[in-house]
């Protein structure tokens, strides 16, 4: 987190702060702070003291009050960064440990315009090809051939992604599954989210074999038209195992996109009772998750549309929306950025309630694809970014299946190469950063040569 | 309906895991079925009422969970 660190160092040294002739580096006011990156771009800047006109609070600013620059009265500011992990221990010791810290402040970014809900396209899905360096990828023949990939969604319209791409396509209707009562064939259910999620997992991955499960079109007992229910989704996964343990174990590899969730905990136990899902690694659909990932699965998940800058309308958790599957340990938890790079307003930010570091990583959104809600509406939400990042595993796994590189591993392998945004490292807005394709080509041709 | 958790040694089918809980048709999601939910645990999972549920012996089951609503995620609205 970034923070400003209020000092007051020795007189003199506030004098110099203060005079506008010189200028004081940050160097020259502060010596190293314990778990503080000290910020040296930053010139130092002199605060003045309030001071009541008659006496009283000096802390109060409801009375006259002037405002001293006086070297022995004035304070000064710099600005550092401190982990997000240690964030409450460092704010609680500096103070302590130095006595001349007089206090640490929030820092927040001020920004103009972060992309939001409503807003239009920033570039399209070619800016996405280019930005996930396409023609690297197949030029070391990583297009997804053969790979099997999941979406787990409101169902596949074929003949949609054909005509909005121009390209052929490759669906997998023998491995394709649907809740039980939901008509309609593998590929040809209506055109909605799901098209939207299958589209944009073929931007990196073209020749990927899709699988269409539409477990959001479950009318289940509990759901609407456009909604399932949780055990739908497991009975999906129980499916999937069995379509990763019928591939020979040497060239096994199954990529799960989910560009779902739970809004509401009105739905759920409450946190603490053993049968709750939010917070609970024990729920059914939480052990299926590591089952599936054991037996060599890559699941990936929507990090949530509950950004603090504009949330969805339908989020319901009060803070940490990062819940159940979406923020599982096991999972490459996905958040959002628009093709200029930056985080769009709505991608749910950590921690996450199962694990602390999520979301794990960012990929590209709110871009013109898919037309799957109109021609002018954007492929949108940390529902585009999941699937984008979904056709990027598949098109890694189309020469490195997971006996050679485990979903472990990858994911490992994705958080290390990432573009780090934001806060230095980890952080909750961007995860470890934005995937950065020419990163893990670069360590996995390392890998393969230590192999070899 | 809740989800519920039976151990059983694989395979197992839905009328097994019915009698091991001692619960009629009434109270199952019989088109749900048995799904299994980690093989290495014999571990499976299935629907009943909320009344089946707290009446099921907690050593014959694993437990009940909740079964949430689900939805995707876009656009942001």
């Amino acid at each position: 987190m970034r923070v400003l660190i209020q000092l007051r160092p020795a007189p003199d040294v506030v004098a110099a702060v203060a005079d506008p002739g010189v200028t004081a580096t940050t160097a020259d006011v502060s010596d190293p702070l314990p778990g503080v990156v000290l910020d040296h771009s930053f010139i130092p800047v002199a605060l003045p003291r309030p001071v009541p006109v008659a006496g009283g609070d000096p802390f109060s600013l409801r009375q006259s009050t002037t405002f001293s620059l006086a070297a022995d009265q004035a304070s000064v500011m710099v600005r550092g960064e401190i982990s997000d992990d240690e964030l409450s221990t460092r704010l609680t010791l500096l103070p302590c440990m130095r006595s001349d810290v007089v206090g640490v402040h929030a820092d927040p970014v001020i920004e103009s315009g972060l992309t939001c809900g409503g807003d239009a396209s920033v570039g399209d899905w070619h800016d996405v090809e280019r930005l996930l360096r396409v023609t690297e990828l197949q030029a070391e023949g990583l297009d997804g051939s053969g790979v099997a990939l999941a979406v787990v969604d409101t169902g596949i319209n074929a003949a949609h992604i054909i005509r909005h791409t121009g390209r052929s396509l490759t669906l997998d209707a023998q491995r394709s599954w649907k809740p039980d009562g939901v008509t309609g064939r593998p590929g040809e259910f209506p055109v909605d989210h799901g098209t939207m999620c299958a589209f944009d997992t073929l931007i990196a991955a073209p020749r990927a074999s899709l699988i269409d499960i539409p477990v959001l079109l479950s009318r289940r007992a509990g759901g609407s038209a456009m909604d399932g229910l949780l055990s739908d989704a497991i009975a999906a996964f129980a499916h999937l195992r069995t379509v990763l343990a019928a591939q020979p174990e040497s060239s096994r590899s199954l990529i799960i996109s989910n560009s779902w969730g739970s809004f509401s905990p009105r739905w759920d136990f409450p946190v603490g009772h053993p049968g709750n899902y939010s917070d609970n690694a024990a729920h059914p659909f939480n052990l299926i998750i590591s089952s599936l990932e054991q037996a060599g699965a890559d699941v990936l998940f929507a990090a949530g549309n509950c950004g603090r800058d504009c949330r969805d309308r339908r989020c319901a958790y009060p803070d940490r929306p990062i819940s159940g599957a979406n923020s599982h340990p096991r999972v490459l938890s996905i958040g959002g950025v628009d093709t200029a790079g930056e985080r769009v307003g709505y991608s749910s930010q950590g921690p996450g309630r199962l694990t602390s570091r999520k979301p794990d990583v960012c990929a590209y959104t709110h871009f013109s694809g898919s037309g799957a809600f109109g021609d002018d509406s954007p492929d949108s939400g940390t529902s585009a970014a999941c699937p984008v990042a979904a056709g990027l595993v598949a098109a890694i796994r189309t020469r490195w299946p997971a006996s050679r590189l485990s979903p472990a591993q990858l994911r490992a392998l994705l958080r290390r190469t990432a573009d780090d945004r934001g806060d230095f490292g980890f952080d909750y807005d961007y995860g470890y950063g934005v995937v950065d394709v020419l990163g893990v080509l670069a360590s996995l041709r390392r890998r393969e040569m230590r192999v070899a | 309906m809740v989800l519920v958790t039976v151990r059983l040694p694989s395979p197992a089918t839905l009328t097994q895991a019915m009698r091991r809980l001692g619960l009629s048709d009434e109270e199952v999601d019989t088109g749900y079925g048995l799904v299994l939910i980690d093989p290495e645990q014999d571990l499976y999972a299935l629907r009943v009422t909320q009344t089946a549920a707290g009446r099921i012996d907690p050593a014959a089951g694993g437990g009940h969970y909740a079964d949430p609503r689900i939805e995707p995620y876009g656009p942001p609205g």
